[in-house]
């Protein structure tokens, strides 16, 4: 079973000009998860979350401690979906997902076949990404991470940039997708009920880059926004930010 | 819809002969056609004023004759093909040298600050040298033949697509090359994928600017360094004394340049660019229909 470890996690950002402080994004993070999980960080903007997301995925790297992935001893493949779709503009939309296999063509283009009927684009292959909407574009941006058959999907707050009824109908379907597919999800969300709908564990995250809480949530799946169970247990989180608020100051302007 | 005609049709008078005749002038093709009528106005009224200028009647007649064969009177024959063939072969070889080595050039400065540094000021020498000196430089080199010709078009025309090929390149948003880094797209896809197709637009300015500086190269070196040539020829007509010979090889380059443009240019382009037709063409009802699917 796949198991992906941060041991003291550190990222500090070097000062800018002479009179800046160098700013610690990160500060000793640990924590652990394995297997068919879906783990959501969760934290007022400027705590670290993307940060820690992009080291995962390599585009980063620590100042000290490590990030570690075993599964079965191979190099982990990872998907990642972004705030935006970051697609390329004049790749059809299969293109778009062949761009980013290491498959050869016909097995990559079975697969991505497969992801698009899945999030509901299957007719639209063929297709630009500047002739879809936002939303069919974000859709494309999933279908695109699930497509590369990844041993960890990264997720940065995917959802943040549409509209509440999109959003809300996304959210849906990826929990579909997860638990058809049985992929270790990593999600960053500053939305509490997003992060309470879709995860099965909720770390929060505190400005200046440290873990504040790490809450197990065994609500059953599918979940819906409009569940009692995750409107209750979003209260209770978000009353643990307002502890957070008061013990940490700072916590207060973020 | 077409800006000028609609304007156009608010300004005719109407239906009758004037105000049709108004409609096809301000018409995107009948402003074209206008501005070549106009040209051809003025030129001859210059001609009729200078003494020495040929009007537009000799110009033509002397093209038709170098390019059909016939006598310019004498023991003068046309001699169009043999010329322009040679020409063109100089031309497309230091052309296409110019286009792959300047896009080469343009990607490494573009996207590795070291290039940049060492490359940026370099090239704006390079820019600054007018193709004249490139001409008598590669004609004291080379002597007179074809290497001349075909490294003059070279040196003038690659600056110019690497200048424009770099800026597209620093044009590409960051964020295009942290999605391909975090899916581990190799360098070589990426380059194919993402870099190429995004400054395709300023690969396609630097090459227009390319031809035309290219285009001038080629033919002033062939006027000091070359034995055969339109550049040689023009300047045959030239020492020859014979004007309307002279401006009649001006304006077969023009029409050539322009034809390249129209013929070659810009349908590439429209297929390179065939994905902003198609974003321009789905218009919002396509959206909202299968946005509600």
């Amino acid at each position: 079973m796949a198991l992906l470890r941060f041991e003291n996690v550190t990222k500090v950002f070097p000062a800018l000009t002479k009179n800046d402080k160098p700013i610690r994004a990160i500060d000793a993070v640990s924590f652990e998860m394995e297997g068919h999980v879906f783990v959501t960080l969760v934290g007022p903007s400027g705590c670290g979350k993307s940060t820690l997301l992009n080291i995962t995925s390599g585009v980063d790297s620590p100042t000290s401690g490590q990030v570690s992935f075993a599964q079965n001893g191979a190099a982990p493949r990872i998907g990642y979906v972004f705030q935006d779709p970051r697609l390329l503009p004049w790749r059809s939309v299969l293109d778009n997902l062949l761009y980013v296999s290491d498959e050869d063509k016909a097995t990559a283009s079975q697969k991505a076949q497969t992801y698009l009927d899945m999030v509901g684009l299957g007719s639209f292959a063929n297709l630009y990404p500047g002739q879809l909407s936002g939303g069919m574009q974000q859709r494309v941006g999933i279908a695109r991470a699930f497509s590369v058959d990844p041993d960890l999907l990264l997720m940065d707050e995917p959802f943040s940039h549409l509209d509440a009824i999109t959003a809300e109908g996304l959210r849906e379907q990826l929990q579909d997708i997860w638990n058809e597919t049985r992929k270790m999800v990593l999600f960053v969300t500053h939305d509490v009920r997003e992060a309470v709908e879709l995860s099965n564990r909720v770390i929060m995250m505190a400005p200046g880059g440290r873990i504040f809480a790490d809450i197990e949530i065994d609500l059953p799946y599918p979940r819906r926004a409009s569940d009692r169970a995750v409107a209750v247990l979003q209260a209770e989180i978000l009353g643990r930010f307002d502890e957070m608020r008061a013990e940490i100051p700072s916590a207060k302007t973020g | 819809m077409n800006k000028s005609s609609a304007l156009g049709r608010n300004l005719a008078l109407p239906p009758n002969g004037v105000g049709r005749l108004q409609k096809l002038f301000s018409s995107n093709w009948g402003a074209r056609l206008s501005a070549y009528i106009a040209f051809l106005i003025i030129w001859q009224l210059v001609a009729l004023i200078v003494p020495r200028a040929p009007g537009p009647v000799p110009v033509f007649t002397f093209i038709w004759i170098e390019i059909s064969g016939g006598s310019h009177g004498g023991v003068l024959r046309g001699q169009f093909l043999q010329h322009f063939i040679v020409t063109l072969q100089r031309f497309s070889l230091g052309l296409v040298m110019a286009v792959v080595s300047g896009a080469l050039l343009g990607i490494l400065i573009g996207s590795l600050p070291f290039f940049r540094a060492l490359l940026n000021d370099t090239l704006l020498v390079f820019l600054a040298l007018p193709a004249i000196i490139w001409a008598f430089l590669t004609t004291m080199w080379f002597g007179i033949g074809p290497r001349a010709p075909i490294v003059t078009t070279l040196l003038t025309a690659a600056p110019f697509v690497a200048v424009n090929v770099a800026q597209g390149v620093r044009a590409i948003t960051p964020d295009l090359h942290r999605m391909s880094a975090a899916f581990g797209v190799p360098l070589s896809k990426r380059l194919r994928h993402l870099i190429l197709p995004a400054v395709t637009g300023y690969l396609f300015a630097g090459i227009r600017f390319a031809i035309i500086i290219g285009w001038n190269g080629v033919l002033l070196s062939e006027w000091f360094g070359a034995a055969e040539g339109v550049g040689w020829r023009t300047r045959f007509w030239y020492d020859a004394n014979r004007y309307r010979g002279f401006v009649g090889w001006v304006v077969i380059f023009i029409i050539f340049i322009v034809l390249l443009d129209r013929l070659a240019l810009t349908p590439i382009q429209q297929y390179a660019f065939r994905w902003r037709d198609a974003q321009a063409q789905s218009s919002e009802t396509t959206k909202s229909s299968m946005a509600s699917s």
